[in-house]
């Protein structure tokens, strides 16, 4: 019987050949100065820079980071060595994998197999993981038992909102059941070959660097944060190999526990290596095994609710109706109502039911939420109903956009067949309002309305209500209110950021706006969001208050002293690495270029979003460079300091869309010029500094005359 | 945060000097100051080859007189005196289990002393067919108690505890007829055999040895410890400080030193009593402050978190503080020279115990009866002396480290069903531990145990041990002055888990513990029988097959050699890093050096390089494993 250090030794030199082998085949047809990088990351070879801090984006660099992987091979019989070894085989997997994207090749078309995941990819993880939305990671190396084992498995981890990863032949047992795989449902298939496992160590190790701030070659400082705050496990079927024991052995570093069935030559380790020889229990092994206490929503559905069916798309073929509010009447709402006027979870529909229209109807559909609490005030109405979006669309099968009555809500055939009807939103909102809420919401009752008159005249009603909660929005500024707050939701993962949300300008991750951190505060009084007290100011053109420093600096623990709330060149505010948008200074042009998450070209700075956001976050200040929320940039507070929204010089196109009308009415406000945003450049005008300047010049952009910025 | 850091010997050293210094201004001796005086030692005595039996000698072995009068050797002459120096510590352990027990048979519902863990008893009852189904708890403790105290005198049978070993071990035991009878019966045996004219044969010697260390270990310790925990609460990990830095400057210090936790619970009790508070206050201290040293320190810092003082060898500092009101003694491993020290600044010096009577002592009788009121009367002295403090002569080191102690058998069990998974294992075993050992994330452990000795520097042995172990991933489990050694470096803080191994560092974080477990006192030693015969029993291994050794290189006292036979005998490998007194004979110590070994599958290996020391154990670990094939 092999020892579990003679395994790891033997599946490390194994794994560690054929890295060799890998990087021997491309040196056939390529030079050492061949670009062999991965695709969209700041992070060179994730795996290999977070462990050494070595920038690898050649072949010949690639070389001298198998030279490592070697070195870190050591043969000790302690588990300092089985660790070392392990995290090297991960690493020289992650070499094998970069082979395959040299010279700029695209290896994996995403259908179903994925690959690398960019740094935008692991960035929007940040806020769901911060939540716990997303609770978890874990990774299924196998074939399954059987694909129908496979697919329930999948299923089990993903209604518990689990990210899966798949490697190996559970691939096509998943895909051959028809299962949705890809980023945005959460499933993502990395490869077939073991070494494909790589990219989801690439994903952890990212986390730590881009929301913990870890030193990339702080390889203690890596590990303890994946160990502290990476909630990642590896559930790997029999056969199990001596490489995949290897690669275990670096999970099991990077504090990842792993749960097999395979007891021929396996070494228990309590909460780490487990052997669990019925499949069927894997997801709850596994989950003890890692700590992960999931929150519990019973709804009863006839169809799954979990975030992972939050990005689901519903094609126009596999819709069964339709609730368009751009062609009909459509509405969704929150009252606020008296105890007396609510009857708990009293689920009322008023008009036909789903099965009582033909298929690819367009129906009217109202939602209506009455809700009643001592502590509830109207403020936190919208609040609420911000969140329907989300609940809706953790429905399997259910499709939503929009709030509203702008919205468009899809039920596809699947979830009409297995028994979905309109009291079923009804369930979902009750629930998920009562569980998220439930400081302030002691009743709550759902009325969902398809009755077309009954519809419209509820949408004419709500009309107003929103009307006057624009009002109320527009009247609360910076000046208008005694208090900011505080939220440090993100210090789970990045423990020395604080945001301070005002109301003018929201959390950086763009889902905590100053109401929202207002309710939350209501909601937990000793969570995340914290009453700042508007007193002592210090200098206004910048934004200093003597209380929001000291607030800054009790809630980093010290790591943070002074920020300013509208400048990005004097302690501008920290980011936790999982912001919208990321504003950085464009010398040239004396203004700001602006890019966000999703698009993933060049910007006139010479950097992509990755490397941009690469410059910042994990609570660190980086003057001239700011994580922010796609709603500050047509704040009046943007940038205030230097001159305001006037520094923008380059938006992404689509962003420019998204922004247009807002950011337009500032700039009117503010400096009388009309139609401002179409002097910002964007990707279809220029990609470098002295285009920009050029077009800037033509259609006269404000920036150019205003004060230097550095 | 400030970075954790362990203490140093050379700062606790510079602090000691300081106090040395002190001393000296107020005419106190010291024990350094005595070695000095006592060096060099006699080498007939050290060598174990003085025989002083009868009255026809004393008697020396020299190569020109091979022989005594009587015509004994040295094999056993060296053997007799190891067997009554083992009968020695064998006779005080077993004498510290009798007298808890007298407490627990005078335990009852409104007296001084309760039962505290009522589950304990039960299940010690339960073993011994004691029925407890509808009796009242007190009923159930007098007859456990009066049970236990037949063990030390009845006529026929073995000690009851030896059922708890696995069966393997209790056969070599029958086999080797070692198995110990009556405890009383074994120490009077001992003392008969080596009386002049009886056995001179070094293997009938060095067999009643290991024979009287198991009454102790399996007997009289194992029931000191047992009944302890039902009368004061079985330990579990708490929170605690250690070293002269947690004495008060601004309060009534009171010392509690010695063995038998029947004296520190009921001033610990009374400390903490508002009346005594309030009338600390009226003298103008912030409170009162009770500190432990040596083995009772172990005992309150593991039930209560009250703060280790210091071990063996600082009781004197404490005196040296200048800031001690009282220090209060029971028995055991006290120096009478605290009797004069004390008389040179304000400390009142209690001896409560008939069995430690010393010269320059207040004496307060204390028993099961009057424990309540005299705890009383003695908090209350040194409340009134709190006024005496001489201030100029008051200095207390700042030395302090954080500790988590309470590691029972109990404790470790329920700590490692907090790594279990509850949809693969069971609960309540040492399973999880076993699988640590087995896959080699953890490679063994070390029992490392006794006192402090002059002849090695203060606790360097025992601390720098403890680090390098744990650097190669060996737990370790502690007791006694041991214990406090690695206390008050801060071995026993978690954060010393950034000074192990990466195998090791992975179990205390899962497991939220330190690397190195307090398990208790020196009578508490029998708590690591218990541990390693069920680790036995769970992994299916013999105790001589487990990669686990025991280790004591500080030792001195006679208790320390009854323990070691008693590891040893239970098949634990012992290392001793000072020689004890057998050097003259080559058969006598090489039996206990290897001979032995083919009787228990283990024997003792003195090796008195510290390095050195800690390398032969890791070979032997190692070399445990490779016969594991693990």
């Amino acid at each position: 019987m092999a020892t579990l250090f003679e395994r790891v030794f033997k599946g490390s030199d194994e794994m560690y050949a054929k890295a060799e082998a890998a990087v021997a085949e491309v040196s056939k047809e390529y030079s050492d100065d061949t670009t062999c990088v991965f695709p969209d990351t700041a992070y060179y070879l994730p795996c290999l820079y977070s462990m050494t801090g070595k920038k690898i984006n050649t072949l010949g660099m690639v070389k001298e980071g198998l030279a490592w992987c070697k070195e870190q091979m050591t043969r000790e019989k302690r588990t300092h060595d089985i660790f070392t070894s392990g995290i090297a085989t991960a690493c020289a997997a992650e070499i094998i994998e970069a082979c395959k994207y040299i010279d700029g090749k695209q290896p994996y078309d995403k259908s179903p197999l994925w690959g690398h995941c960019t740094d935008g990819e692991v960035r929007e993880l940040g806020v769901p993981l911060v939540t716990g939305d997303i609770p978890g990671f874990v990774v299924l190396i196998g074939p399954a038992p059987s694909a129908e084992e496979a697919v329930e498995i999948v299923k089990s981890y993903q209604t518990k909102n689990i990210f899966v990863f798949l490697v190996g032949g559970i691939i096509d047992q998943v895909v051959s059941k028809g299962v949705k795989t890809g980023f945005g449902v959460r499933l993502v298939c990395e490869g077939y070959d073991l070494w494909s496992v790589s990219y989801v160590i690439s994903v952890a190790v990212r986390a730590a660097l881009i929301f913990g701030a870890i030193t990339p070659g702080d390889y203690d400082g890596i590990r303890k944060y994946t160990f502290e705050r990476i909630n990642a496990m590896v559930n790997a079927y029999e056969p199990v190999d001596d490489m995949t024991v290897a690669c275990g052995a670096g999970a099991i570093s990077y504090g990842f526990p792993v749960v097999t069935n395979d007891d021929n030559d396996m070494w228990r380790v309590p909460r780490s290596l487990i052997v669990q020889k019925d499949t069927k229990q894997f997801v709850e092994t596994s989950l003890e095994a890692r700590g992960i206490k999931l929150k519990i929503t019973n709804i009863d559905i006839p169809v799954n609710f979990a975030n992972a069916f939050e990005g689901e798309i519903i094609r126009r073929g596999d819709m069964q109706i339709e609730a368009d509010g751009s062609r009909v009447d459509c509405v969704e709402l929150v009252r606020t109502k008296d105890a007396s006027e609510v009857e708990d979870h009293k689920i009322e529909l008023i008009g036909p039911d789903l099965d009582e229209f033909e298929v690819g109807k367009k129906i009217c559909l109202a939602t209506i939420v009455d809700v009643a609490g001592r502590k509830m005030q109207p403020d936190f109405e919208s609040v609420i109903e911000r969140k329907f979006h989300s609940y809706i669309n953790c429905i399997e099968g259910v499709m939503h956009t929009g709030q509203r009555d702008m919205i468009r809500i899809r039920v596809s055939k699947s979830a009409f067949e297995a028994g979905f009807r309109a009291k079923h939103f009804g369930e979902v909102l009750y629930a998920k309002v009562k569980s998220e809420f439930d400081a302030v919401v002691d009743k709550c009752q759902v009325t969902i309305v398809t009755d077309p008159e009954k519809v419209h005249e509820l949408r004419v009603a709500a009309n107003e209500t929103f009307d006057k909660r624009d009002e109320r929005l527009l009247s609360l500024t910076d000046e208008t209110v005694d208090e900011f707050y505080t939220c440090v939701m993100c210090q789970a993962f990045s423990p020395s950021h604080v945001c301070i949300v005002t109301p003018e300008r929201l959390g950086l991750c763009g889902a905590v706006s100053w109401l929202d951190a207002r309710a939350t505060h209501e909601l937990d009084p000793s969570g995340p969001c914290q009453v700042v007290p508007k007193t002592g100011v210090i200098d206004e053109r910048t934004g200093r208050w003597e209380s929001v420093n000291a607030a800054v600096e009790k809630y980093s623990r010290g790591a943070l002293s002074s920020v300013s709330l509208y400048s990005i060149m004097e302690d501008p505010m920290t980011s936790c690495g999982c912001f919208e948008c990321i504003c950085g200074i464009e010398p040239m042009s004396n203004g700001v270029v602006i890019v966000n998450r999703e698009h993933i070209g060049m910007t006139p700075l010479g950097m992509t979003f990755s490397e941009m956001a690469s410059m910042t976050g994990g609570g660190v200040q980086t003057p001239g460079f700011m994580g922010h929320g796609k709603h500050f940039i047509s704040s009046k507070k943007f940038m205030k300091a230097e001159g305001g929204v006037a520094r923008i010089v380059w938006l992404p196109k689509a962003l420019k869309e998204q922004v247009r009308d807002q950011l337009n009415a500032t700039a009117k406000d503010l400096y009388g010029i009309d139609n401002f945003v179409d002097m910002i450049a964007d990707e279809t005008i220029c990609e470098d500094p002295e285009s920009l300047v050029e077009f800037l010049t033509k259609v006269g952009h404000p920036a150019l005359s205003l004060d230097p910025l550095m | 945060m400030e970075e954790f850091k362990l203490t140093t010997r050379d700062e606790m050293e510079a602090e000691t000097d300081k106090l040395l210094e002190i001393g000296r201004k107020v005419g106190a001796d010291s024990w350094q100051q005595r070695v000095k005086n006592q060096t060099p030692h006699c080498r007939f005595g050290e060598e174990g080859i003085c025989c002083r039996i009868c009255q026809m000698g004393p008697c020396r072995i020299t190569p020109k007189s091979p022989r005594g009068i009587c015509g004994c050797d040295a094999a056993g002459i060296v053997g007799r005196n190891y067997l009554r120096f083992t009968a020695g510590g064998a006779a005080t352990h077993s004498d510290h289990g009798r007298s808890i027990c007298h407490t627990l048979y005078l335990a009852k519902e409104d007296g001084n002393y309760k039962v505290k863990d009522p589950e304990k008893l039960k299940r010690i009852a339960k073993e011994w067919d004691i029925e407890t189904e509808g009796r009242d708890i007190y009923d159930v403790a007098h007859e456990v108690a009066e049970t236990g105290l037949m063990e030390y005198g009845k006529p026929f049978g073995t000690q009851r505890f030896l059922k708890r070993a696995p069966k393997h071990t209790q056969e070599i035991w029958e086999k080797e007829e070692i198995a110990p009878r009556v405890i009383d019966r074994e120490v009077s045996c001992s003392m008969h055999m080596t009386h002049m004219g009886c056995s001179s044969d070094p293997e009938a010697l060095a067999r009643q040895s290991l024979r009287a260390g198991l009454s102790d270990g399996w007997g009289g310790s194992m029931m000191g410890t047992e009944f302890s925990d039902v009368l004061f609460g079985t330990p579990m990990p708490v929170d605690t400080e250690a070293n002269l830095g947690v004495m008060q400057e601004d309060m009534v210090n009171i010392i509690v030193h010695g063995h038998d936790p029947s004296l520190s619970e009921m001033i610990v009790e009374y400390a903490e009593n508002p009346e005594m508070i309030a009338l600390a206050k009226s003298y103008g201290a912030k409170g009162i402050n009770v500190a432990g040293v040596c083995c009772t320190s172990n005992e309150v810092a593991m039930r209560h978190g009250i703060p280790m003082a210091g071990n063996f060898l600082s009781q004197e500092n404490v005196v040296l503080t200048g800031a001690c009101e009282a220090i209060v003694v029971d028995v055991q491993c006290i120096f009478p020279a605290l009797g004069p020290l004390s008389k040179c600044f304000h400390t009142k010096f209690i001896t409560t115990s008939e069995i430690a009577r010393m010269p320059d002592s207040d004496f307060i009788h204390f028993d099961a009866e009057n424990a309540g009121e005299n705890a009383k009367k003695i908090v209350k002295m040194a409340i009134e002396n709190f006024q005496n403090r001489k201030k100029d002569l008051v200095y207390i080191p700042k030395l302090k480290q954080k500790a988590t102690v309470g590691y029972s058998y109990e404790a470790i069990v329920k700590t490692l069903d907090t790594v279990t998974n509850s949809h693969v294992d069971e609960t309540g075993t040492t399973k999880p531990l076993n699988e640590c050992v087995k896959s080699g994330i953890i490679r063994g452990a070390v029992a490392m145990v006794g006192c402090n000795n002059p002849k090695v520097r203060h606790d360097y042995a025992h601390v720098e041990l403890m680090k390098k172990l744990i650097q190669n991933d060996i737990v370790l489990v502690v007791s006694g002055c041991a214990a406090q050694a690695a206390a008050k470096a801060g071995l026993m803080s978690k954060e010393a888990k950034n000074l192990c191994g990466d195998g090791l560092k992975r179990v205390c974080e899962l497991c939220d513990m330190p690397p190195v477990l307090h398990m208790g006192s020196c009578v508490d030693i029998s708590r690591m029988m218990v541990l390693v015969a069920n680790l036995a029993k769970d992994s299916g291994w013999n105790i001589d097959e487990l990669p686990v050794v025991g280790c004591a290189p500080e030792w001195m006292s006679e208790k320390a050699i009854s323990i070691g036979n008693y590891v040893v005998a239970t098949g634990l490998t012992t290392f001793l890093g000072v020689y004890p007194q057998t050097k003259g004979s080559e058969v006598f110590d090489g039996l206990l050096q290897g001979g032995i070994k083919d009787w228990v599958g283990a024997c003792f290996h003195v090796v008195e390089d510290i390095d050195k020391l800690g390398d032969a154990m890791i070979e032997e670990i190692e070399r445990k494993r490779e016969h594991l094939h693990i």
